[in-house]
């Protein structure tokens, strides 16, 4: 008994140092400003009232009374960024790779869209404490398996408890469109990439499915879960993340969910969204791409058409965001600032690789109204970093703020780094 | 002797095997008269050699009487005018598995099964079975026998397609007398491959485990004859049937020199059932000598109608399908033996296709033709009784029309003297201009025009399309497809005549008289232009070279040097190589600080505001591995070797050097204790597998601990196999090197003998898993073990101390940082991950600070890979140090080059910017741990193998191949065209575990 209170009082003492409140107001003053919109500001001023940014300036022409503030946060020559969004991911719905029973991203059976990641979000996840501390503190939840998945929702990299840490609950539907190739074999022992057979067999799955819930969004019907999950689809609440990989499944994938009424629809993934700029610029559909440090597509492909892909997209002013999914996808996920980086180091300008990272990702997502910048009335989720975040040889995160709260730069890692270090 | 012993063995045999039927009882009436056969008026071509116009051939029974232009006929011989027909030798198929059933896969149950389950004292492992043999189960099928037929085949050496060891063929002509006549030897050839096949048994898993397999059984054959205290009929067979001719199967043109050394080895020669793609190392092929069986089922035409899906076909791909038709001519101008086998054609006519395509492609007739007779004769040493139309050989030959490598059609295959109708032969031509009389229709017109054999008969004044018809010996018909005509007729000389029906059913009598022949047109001559074989680069795929890269002699000026050495890293200083090696570093340094430099090409490049490294050394790589990574059978498989199964063409080897890496040891994987032998490669692309290991090193081996190797994560079957827990992986240790110790004194003690007492004792079995052990133990042999937990960490090194022998290397060891002082009391170096974890259970203490810790408590510490991308950055890898525990830049810098270099005993020349050591280089575009900057140029010994200014060129040079061959594609007729299937590439990590490794490459 007397140990169990022990334990819990120790938890508790933990959280409490995780996430301590700010005081009501504080300002940031000489660090070089990222503002996620493309600009920058060298020797700026930021300051923070009630959770929310007050002013964002130049330093220099300003005048400022820090007195007036709660606290001052003398940051010269260090950078400040809005806090990257990380999508398309696991991260939060498991731990352990290889145990199972800390599996909780895919559901049974085929479509799954009233599936709801938010609830099963694990806020206390060791991993998230190490993707936070390299500067990721949103994420996009998502399911993951079947043809249409379920709904992801945004969610902070802390909080007490999942409600606490919600950004936006169901932000949108994945659906996972077949791939016209399949990979026979098994991860052992790989064979050949063969033609799908059931490609148009799955699509008619597809179209039967979204006929079906328009027709259901049009009409007045006792509750069914599933078409209920799917309105949101039709009324523009909620986007469609279409995951599809080849240039024709991008082009097949686009083509009919236009034309069964949808109304937003981001593409994921995007192996060959390179190739398909024209149809997605006509469209605007905004892309979330596959992890940069990727191996090309094929033995043909060009050796840098991975770290390469972001620069085209930029430069066809296609939206985009960065993603981390594949194998080791959650405990990976804190290298994300690096594959931005590797997309600058093959052309893709900074401060839009930043823009990538934050307001582009919230506008894809529909937070841009209170996150993705650093901006006059948006929220203060923020962090400040001594170097270039994107390097890693200068990405050394000094504080986190989420919401104005000053969150622990500590975790597990860091915790075992102490004990060891000078043993 | 042997082959001595062998013709009187055929001449014993052909006096008597006709007569095999004497012991069978005969239920009726014996028929024994053998009547004599005469060929005239044929075109006899004799062998390559010797062609005879207008001559007769003789056979009685199942023998050639004689042959000749002029010969007496004897009077009661049944006569067969051939009117200019050819008469050839029939073929003859080495690789076959005619008449035999095809082995099932029995299915295995639950669980893996690790010993073999076959009764009796065979080999302990059911892939080798040199106790089976063909004709023991040999009997007529009648429609392959069809098949082979059909193609011109009229003997076949024929055996179980199964297993590793797969025993005896027999050599069987395809006729339909008892097997006891048509089995004319009964042990043609033993048999061998990489495969195991139907055995259900688990090891081999891999091919570097087939290779150890097949070795070790060499070695116990050999042992097995000086010892009598067991039986082994696998041994026995083999031991029994060595002189025999073997035949050994590959699935790739690389296992050609696998195969040799081996061959080297043993001192075996063996024959080779080849790919069909053995242009793609024709010189390392030739070197072998092997003479080659090869298939000619080359790649069909590719569809190509859909632009996106064309560009996913894999230039290699494109490349070979160009490339295949040659393949037989390029073995020819390389001098190399080699026949022809049917067993991978789909049927006749793609076989005839192909044939009469690679002589357009440059093969010479005669050398096909010995390709089909002389050579697969001579190969198992039946040259005196088949392959030639010679008096007194076996009577098979077939019949045709013209050259048959051109457009003969084969009407008869005459095997052993008998007969078999494979195309009826229409001899009468009704092709004409005629008119046609009825009581309906006077004086119409029909013209007869198309092929003698399939006319084309067209009536006008009835339909205005050509009629159906069919031609019989002397009987005609012919109708209409719209029902108004359908006719009969009686062929004479220049009439036709029957009756015809109209729609109504009523019948009319016509009659129609030829009035004129039809003059067929005369082929046009088409001049043989021989094609010009296609560019065959190494490898044969996108940046695959054209010719030979040579080492350079460059003077680096104005770099920024991270030497690894004392001078740290050096601003604006110079560096230059020559011959492969660093010959000066310096601040400004003069050409003539150059050894030699006046006779050498000397280029000064300035690199101005680059960094110049020395090459990346992934200490821990999968990378250019054929066919397995891991040995998964057995707990302790030290017999097996990555150095077997390099695979020089794996396109990641480009990457990599793109990305700065310049050396790698490529590890076996981690599930068992103890693993295989690694390979220490440089990557020089375009060489091949033996050029690209690294000369004159130690031997270096893996271990590994934990989750993998007591099969934690390989689902709820695999629990049966020693060990299960980090107990038993100690066990698995001590069992192993005491078994080791015990092995090396029996050798010592052996070895210590007399001559004469050795002569008088039996030496003990050699064993290769042993000898590796015994490496190990010499200290000739280094450990590098995957390791996670700290427990374990320790747990080994405590073996070791016990065993005296040292851990070289920990590899991962993920909680290293928990025992920094015990692996520096050992010895112990440390590669590990810049920051994987929360994988599995075992490394949830995983910190990325593990580096940092390690390097600062004094223990050399390398970052490694482990898999194909993050190959490709392992320079962020290595800067990641900096972050996570605050590594200074050149000690990050050295945990990716000089660590793992000294970690691998290479350090004496590579790892660092030191005059004397290998030039392996590497120019960055900025500070090496950047994540901004890139690889401009990677030099190996002195050799450019990468640069980035190029690289534009080099894509668009495959791209312009890739059309050029695509468009050659679209202009393809062919009917049979396949989809593309675009491979996925095989990724090796060090947990991937087959569980057969049959796919081909």
């Amino acid at each position: 008994m007397t140990m169990t209170i022990k334990k819990n009082f120790l938890i508790a003492v933990l959280l409490i140092s995780n996430i301590t409140y700010a005081q009501k107001s504080a300002i940031f003053m000489g660090a070089t400003a990222h503002l996620g919109n493309g600009e920058k500001i060298k020797n700026s001023v930021i300051s923070v009232k009630d959770g929310k940014i007050d002013l964002v300036a130049d330093l220099s022409k300003i005048r400022i009374d820090p007195s007036a503030f709660d606290t001052i946060h003398k940051v010269y020559g260090k950078h400040i960024y809005p806090g990257f969004i990380l999508t398309n991911t696991k991260l939060g719905l498991t731990e352990i790779d290889q145990v199972r029973a800390t599996h909780d991203y895919r559901e049974a059976g085929q479509i799954n869209p009233n599936i709801n990641t938010q609830i099963a979000y694990n806020v206390q996840s060791k991993i998230i404490e190490t993707v936070r501390t390299n500067g990721v503190l949103l994420t996009q939840v998502t399911p993951q398996g079947g043809i249409i998945s379920g709904q992801s929702s945004v969610m902070y990299l802390g909080g007490w408890n999942w409600e606490d840490a919600t950004c936006k609950s169901n932000d949108g539907i994945h659906l996972r469109w077949p791939s016209s190739y399949y990979n026979t074999g098994w991860w052992g022992e790989p064979g050949g990439r063969e033609k799908n057979k059931k490609y148009y067999e799955r699509i008619n799955t597809i179209t039967e499915f979204l006929e079906r819930s328009y027709a259901y969004y049009k009409s007045d019907n006792n509750m069914d879960l599933k078409m209920e999950s799917m309105r949101g689809l039709f009324s523009g609440e909620k986007n469609l993340y279409l995951h599809a990989n080849y240039y024709n499944d991008i082009i097949d994938g686009i083509h009919l969910c236009k034309k069964l009424n949808i109304k937003k629809i981001v593409l994921v993934g995007g192996e060959d969204a390179h190739k398909a700029v024209a149809v997605l610029k006509k469209n605007k559909i905004p892309v979330i791409i596959k992890r940069v440090h990727r191996l090309p597509k094929n033995q043909d492909s060009h050796i840098d058409e991975p770290y390469k892909q972001a620069k085209i997209l930029s430069e066809n002013k296609i939206s985009f965001a960065f993603s981390y999914a594949g194998d080791m996808e959650a405990m990976g996920s804190r290298n994300l600032p690096f594959t931005a980086g590797t997309a600058v180091a093959y052309g893709l300008d900074y401060e839009e690789a930043i823009k990538a990272l934050t307001l582009s990702t919230a506008k894809i997502l529909g937070i841009d109204d209170k996150l993705g910048s650093l901006e006059k009335g948006k929220e203060a989720t923020f962090f400040i970093s001594e170097g270039d975040a994107l390097d890693m040889t200068t990405n050394k995160i000094e504080s986190i703020f989420i919401k104005g709260k000053s969150v622990s730069t500590n975790n597990h890692q860091t915790e075992l780094y102490e004990i060891y270090k000078d043993r | 002797m042997i082959r001595y012993l062998k013709v009187i063995f055929f001449l014993f045999l052909l006096n008597t095997f006709s007569y095999a039927q004497e012991t069978f009882p005969i239920n009726g009436v014996k028929e024994s008269f053998k009547p004599v056969y005469a060929f005239i008026n044929a075109n006899i071509i004799i062998s390559s050699e010797k062609e005879i116009q207008n001559g007769i051939l003789l056979i009685k029974d199942n023998l050639i009487i004689d042959v000749d232009s002029n010969l007496t006929v004897p009077e009661n011989a049944i006569i067969y005018d051939l009117k200019g027909d050819y008469i050839y030798p029939s073929f003859i198929d080495l690789y076959s598995n005619y008449g035999l059933q095809k082995p099932n896969k029995k299915s295995s149950g639950f669980g893996p099964q690790y010993e073999s389950k076959k009764n009796g004292p065979y080999s302990w492992n059911e892939a080798i079975h040199p106790e089976t043999h063909a004709s023991h189960e040999f009997t007529h099928n009648k429609k392959d026998r069809k098949k082979y037929l059909e193609m011109g085949f009229g003997s076949v050496t024929t055996h179980i397609q199964d297993g590793i060891f797969r025993g005896s063929g027999c050599l069987a002509i395809l006729s339909e007398n008892m097997e006891n006549e048509d089995v004319v030897l009964d042990k043609a050839a033993t048999f061998y491959s990489f495969k195991k096949g139907v055995s259900n048994q688990r090891y081999p898993t891999s091919l570097m485990g087939s290779i150890a397999l097949i070795k070790q059984t060499l070695l116990d054959s050999e042992w097995y004859e000086n010892t009598q205290n067991q039986t082994n009929i696998s041994l026995q067979e083999y031991n029994l049937n060595k002189e025999l001719p073997k035949i050994f199967e590959v699935k790739s043109h690389l296992d050609y020199a696998r195969l040799f050394k081996i061959s080297d080895e043993f001192e075996i020669d063996f024959i080779v059932k080849g790919t069909g793609k053995e242009f793609l190392r024709i010189d390392e092929i030739k070197a072998t000598k092997f003479p080659i069986i090869t298939p000619i089922n080359f790649p069909e035409d590719y569809d190509v109608s859909i632009p996106e899906e064309a560009m996913n076909i894999n230039l290699q791909d494109l490349k070979n399908w160009e490339t295949a038709p040659f393949n037989l001519r390029i073995l020819k101008e390389n001098d190399i033996t080699f026949t022809i086998t049917a067993t991978d054609s789909k049927d006749k006519k793609s076989f005839f296709k192909n044939l009469s395509l690679a002589i357009k492609s440059g093969l010479s007739e005669k050398d096909a033709l010995n390709a089909l007779t002389t050579i697969p004769a001579k190969l198992i040493g039946v040259e005196n009784i088949l392959g030639t139309l010679e008096k007194g050989k076996i009577a098979n030959f077939f019949i045709c029309s013209s050259n048959i490598f051109s457009k003969g059609t084969i009407y008869e295959n005459w095997t052993s003297g008998s007969r078999n109708i494979i195309t009826k032969k229409i001899n009468t031509d009704i092709r004409g201009y005629y008119t046609f009389n009825s009581t309906d229709h006077k004086n119409i017109s029909v013209s007869i025009t198309g092929e003698k054999n399939q006319p084309k008969i067209l009536i006008e004044a009835i339909d205005s399309t050509n009629l159906k018809s069919k031609l019989e010996e002397n009987k005609l018909t012919f109708y209409s497809e719209k029902g108004n005509f359908r006719a009969s007729g009686n062929i004479l000389t220049n009439e036709i005549n029957g009756k015809y029906q109209d729609s109504t059913g009523a019948f009319f009598d016509y009659k129609m008289i030829r009035d004129s022949l039809f003059i067929e047109k005369e082929d046009e001559i088409k001049k043989l232009v021989i094609k010009k074989i296609p560019t065959i680069w190494s490898p044969n795929k996108s940046n695959g070279l054209q010719k030979e890269l040579k080492a350079k002699t460059i003077l680096f000026k104005n770099a920024t040097l991270w030497t690894n050495e004392d001078l740290g890293i050096i601003k604006s200083a110079d560096i230059a190589i020559s011959n492969g090696k660093i010959v000066a570093i310096g601040e400004s340094l003069d050409t003539n600080q150059i050894p030699n430099y006046e006779n050498l090409d000397l280029q000064i490049l300035d690199v101005k505001g680059k960094h110049l490294t020395t090459g990346i050394i992934d200490e821990h790589s999968h990378i250019a591995i054929s066919n397995g990574v891991n040995e998964s059978s057995q707990s302790v498989t030290a017999e097996v070797s990555i150095s077997d199964v390099i695979n020089p063409e794996d396109h990641n080897i480009f990457r990599q050097i793109a990305s700065g890496v310049t050396c790698s040891q490529l590890l076996h994987g981690s599930a068992n204790p103890i693993g295989g032998q690694s390979a220490l490669i440089k990557l020089r692309w375009g060489k091949s597998a033996e050029e690209m290991k690294i000369q004159n090193t130690d031997g270096f081996i893996k271990f590994a601990l934990g989750e993998n190797v007591k099969q934690s994560n390989w689902g709820s079957f695999n629990t049966t196999r020693f060990p299960q827990t980090r107990m038993g992986v100690e066990q698995v240790f001590y069992d192993a090197f005491y078994r080791a110790k015990d092995y090396k004194k029996n050798w010592e003690k052996y070895n210590s003998l007399s001559t004469r007492q050795k002569r008088e004792t039996d030496p003990p079995r050699e064993d290769l898993e042993l000898n590796t052990l015994v490496e190990i133990l010499d200290g000739k042999r280094h450990i590098t073990c995957h390791s996670y937990v700290e427990s374990e960490i320790n747990m080994l090194m405590h073996v070791a101390d016990s065993m005296e022998f040292k851990i070289n290397t920990f590899t991962h060891i993920l909680e290293g940082y928990k025992v920094t002082e015990k692996l520096k009391n050992h010895g112990a170096g440390a590669s590990t991950f810049a920051d994987w974890w929360a994988y599995k259970f075992e490394v949830n203490d995983a910190i990325p600070y593990n580096a940092s810790i390690l390097n600062n408590a004094g223990v050399i510490t390398a970052i490694n890979s482990d898999d194909a991308e993050m190959g490709r950055r392992l320079n962020q890898e290595a800067a990641k140090a900096i972050k996570y525990g605050g590594t200074s830049e050149e000690d990050a810098w050295k945990m990716v080059t000089l660590n793992p270099a000294k970690l691998l005993r290479l350090d004496n020349k590579m790892g660092s910017l030191k005059v004397g050591k290998d030039a392996d280089i590497v120019i960055w575009s900025g500070n090496p741990l950047s994540i901004y900057s890139k690889v401009e140029q990677t030099y190996i010994d002195g050799i450019c193998y990468f640069d980035n200014k190029d690289q534009q060129l080099n894509q668009d040079r495959d791209l312009k191949e890739k059309m050029r061959i695509i468009n050659k594609l679209s202009r393809s007729k062919s009917k049979s065209k396949i989809k593309h299937k675009p491979k996925k590439d095989i990724l090796y990590h060090c947990d991937t575990i087959e569980h057969d490794h049959d796919h081909d490459h």
